[in-house]
């Protein structure tokens, strides 16, 4: 395509249909018109029109975590931009690809302070794995061409590319569709041999081995190695809150997610194994708890990551693997077949019989001692289908579903890991949904979170996206009402949210289909509704003002130290 | 905590500077000297950074910059295996004739050069390791010493 003068918005426009980009969430202004009057030629891409470029950015991270592409989100300048900070930031810490365009004001009036002016580029430099200001509309090519190839490889993230007006609109001659990359960028993709032998001897040997499933699995594609391993070795299987879903939690060796909120017996498994293999994970705090003479103290520990700076990190690790998870694993595997691998172990009976323990209270809907919050989750894993697409707000709702969901299928559960962002499942579900238009995608709601984003029901009503937000609504910011409950003496300090809004009005304000469900029981017939109205839905659930989300690692403890456990069958 | 030179390679871009020191930022490490210069391959820059820090800081941060798509290499340089040099401009107090004597003769014993002269001072100046310009400073010292500059410490490998 040499020869042809093209302005810089239509380069970026070409090379974004070379991208396959299919769908962008973006809002339009002053420094973006000659990009969409570019991106209006373009009938491949659709553009879906947001209400707040936070919710570009969430709406872009949800429907990349959903699809595996990149998800792309557009701002103008200046506030347009500031805006999409919170969302970018969730994006890069949860390792999820997404491409933002930003219009800035023209190169001549760069550092003036002019109108809706922000220093994008360095705004953006500590939050996303790479950025640009371009300059020069012909380095468009090369810089769009790169975006994705950055933001989709290695350890995924966010790449930014800010566009000033007169880039976009200045016509120059250029080579389109170029496949240099860059010389400093060389994601490390291919395991060591030597390593990944090491590691297959360790847990071929070990007596207790235990494999801990970060989101590197799902975002690496590789939760079926993951199963054929954990079933070769007899190996229990333990999640991040990012690794839900990379494996069943249905499945005899899945004792769900770890950590602070985490079920009982996968950490007590983290304590008890004497061989970890840690995959795509980060170790955070909330999964490691701070008593780190508590966390896996007899285990050989082995860790694959594709990003080297995560190696001894947060832990020191004895077998370190830098390399894709699904290529590593394989490898693993291979070596295993070499070797003998024991069969029915101590260690598997009792990785099942945790199991067991875990899934009986999850179907004991109304377990003594349940809460109303608790039960509503059971109820939905009766509810819904093995497909739907859970995304979640944060705080007691999020970790009411991470502990009680059982996510069956990987890129199904959809939640703000890193930054703990309120207002990041609603939008995330518009991204889900268009990424999987034909499954269904429920949002799990607090009402606190619900209102920091609940502006976009007009994005979905406009744009006819049906999804269904299902509002556990307790009047409270109910996680840190629960720690003043719980370490601050009761103290409710500005966590009681009153009255307002009626979510049933505010949803039928916008057009959705609004229900309120005032018991449990309700919930079956107002999910049956919801869906059959085809309509983007509200759920104004109420739960109990005083849920906790109990058990769970008091601030400061360790990985045994749960309290809250009375409830759990002991084995 | 040790004092540590590494030496990146990047690509010689607008923003480059700021996103490494940017890595050093977000882990509340000081870095103590910094220069940057052209080298022998176009369009790449050379950066010498100084920083105290222990063994694991040094390696986490290694390994952060090796993350930085502008970055293309980074050495952590050990001083027994480098040529480490720092460039050193002061102007010294010189208020008879016996003190410029004998600061004219310090500064010959150490290599200095005398880069200008007036009736009340001398200014020097001194390339070496960055120990040897301290010795020198603090000997100086006695004289006055009016104004100090000095580059940061440049480094390059032995074969």
């Amino acid at each position: 395509m040499a020869g042809k003068k093209l302005s810089g918005a239509e380069i970026v426009v070409e090379e974004l249909k070379k991208e396959g980009v299919e769908v962008a969430f973006g809002i339009p202004g002053g420094a973006l018109l000659d990009f969409y009057e570019a991106l209006q030629q373009a009938e491949e891409i659709r553009h879906i029109l947001m209400r707040h470029e936070q919710c570009a950015a969430h709406a872009a991270d949800g429907y990349a975590r959903v699809s595996g592409r990149t998800g792309v989100c557009i701002a103008t300048s200046g506030p347009g931009a500031t805006n999409l900070i919170t969302g970018l930031t969730n994006a890069n810490m949860d390792s999820s690809p997404v491409v933002a365009l930003t219009g800035q004001v023209p190169t001549s009036a760069i550092g003036s302070n002019a109108f809706q002016e922000a220093s994008t580029f360095t705004i953006t430099m500590p939050i996303t794995k790479h950025n640009f200001l371009v300059t020069r509309a012909e380095d468009l090519p090369r810089v769009i061409h790169n975006a994705f190839y950055i933001a989709n490889t290695g350890r995924k993230g966010v790449v930014l590319v800010d566009l000033p007006k007169d880039v976009q609109a200045s016509k120059v001659e250029v080579e389109l569709h170029p496949e240099e990359t860059f010389p400093g960028y060389k994601p490390n993709i291919n395991p060591n041999k030597v390593q990944t032998k090491k590691a297959a001897e360790v847990l071929a040997n070990a007596e207790r081995p235990l494999i801990l499933a970060g989101g590197g699995v799902i975002s690496a594609d590789a939760t079926e190695e993951l199963r054929t391993l954990a079933e070769t070795l007899g190996a229990g299987v333990v999640t991040t809150l990012m690794g839900k879903g990379a494996i069943p939690e249905s499945h005899p060796l899945c004792l769900g997610m770890a950590g602070m909120h985490g079920r009982i017996y996968a950490n007590r498994a983290l304590n008890e194994c004497d061989a970890l293999l840690a995959l795509g994970t980060r170790f955070s705090d909330r999964l490691t708890g701070w008593q780190l003479d508590q966390f896996a103290p007899d285990a050989t520990l082995i860790q694959v990551d594709v990003d080297a700076a995560e190696i001894n990190k947060n832990i020191p690790v004895d077998i370190p693997i830098v390399g894709d998870v699904k290529l590593a694993l394989s490898d693993i595997l291979k070596w295993l077949k070499k070797e003998s691998i024991r069969e029915g172990s101590v260690w598997l009976q009792r990785v099942k019989e945790m199991h067991s323990a875990c899934e009986e209270c999850i179907k004991d809907i109304r377990r003594p001692g349940s809460s109303v919050s608790d039960i509503l989750i059971k109820e939905l894993n009766n509810l819904l289908d093995d497909d739907t697409i859970i995304t979640t707000e944060v705080g007691q709702c999020q970790m009411f579903a991470a502990h009680y969901y059982m996510t069956k299928k990987p890129r199904t559960f959809i939640s703000s890991g890193g930054l703990g962002t309120m207002g990041f499942g609603f939008p995330a579900a518009i991204g889900a949904k268009v990424a999987a238009p034909d499954k269904q995608v429920v949002d799990i709601a607090g009402d606190g979170s619900f209102l920091m984003t609940c502006h976009d029901l007009a994005t979905c009503v406009e744009n006819d996206i049906p999804v269904v937000v299902c509002i556990f609504d307790n009047r409270y910011l109910g996680m840190v009402r629960q720690w003043q409950e719980l370490f601050f003496d009761k103290r409710y300090l500005h966590t009681n949210l009153g009255i307002t809004p009626d979510f049933i009005k505010l949803g039928e304000a916008f057009g959705c289909y609004a229900e309120r469900v005032e018991k449990p029981e309700d919930l079956k017939s107002a999910l049956k509704n919801a869906f059959e109205s085809g309509k983007p839905a509200v759920l104004d659930m109420i739960v109990g003002k005083e849920d906790k989300v109990l058990p769970m690692i008091p601030p400061g403890g360790g990985i045994t130290g749960m309290i809250g456990t009375e409830r759990c069958r002991r084995v | 905590m040790q004092t540590r030179v590494i030496s990146l390679l990047v690509e010689d871009n607008p923003g480059v500077l700021t996103r490494m020191s940017g890595m050093f930022t977000m882990r509340g490490i000081n870095i103590s000297s910094l220069t940057v210069s052209p080298c022998e391959k176009p369009g790449l820059s050379r950066m010498t950074v100084t920083i105290e820090a222990s063994e694991s800081e040094l390696e986490k941060v290694r390994k952060q910059l090796s993350n930085l798509i502008e970055v293309i290499k980074v050495v952590d340089l050990k001083e027994h295996d480098a040529i480490i040099r720092d460039l050193c401009l002061m102007k010294v107090h010189t208020k008879n004739v016996e003190a410029r004597t004998e600061v004219m003769q310090l500064a010959e014993s150490y290599g200095a050069k005398i880069a200008d002269a007036s009736f009340n001072s001398i200014i020097l100046e001194l390339t070496d390791e960055p120990e040897r310009i301290e010795r020198f400073i603090e000997l100086m010292k006695h004289f006055g010493i009016k104004q100090l500059f000095r580059t940061g410490i440049t480094a390059i490998a032995r074969d």
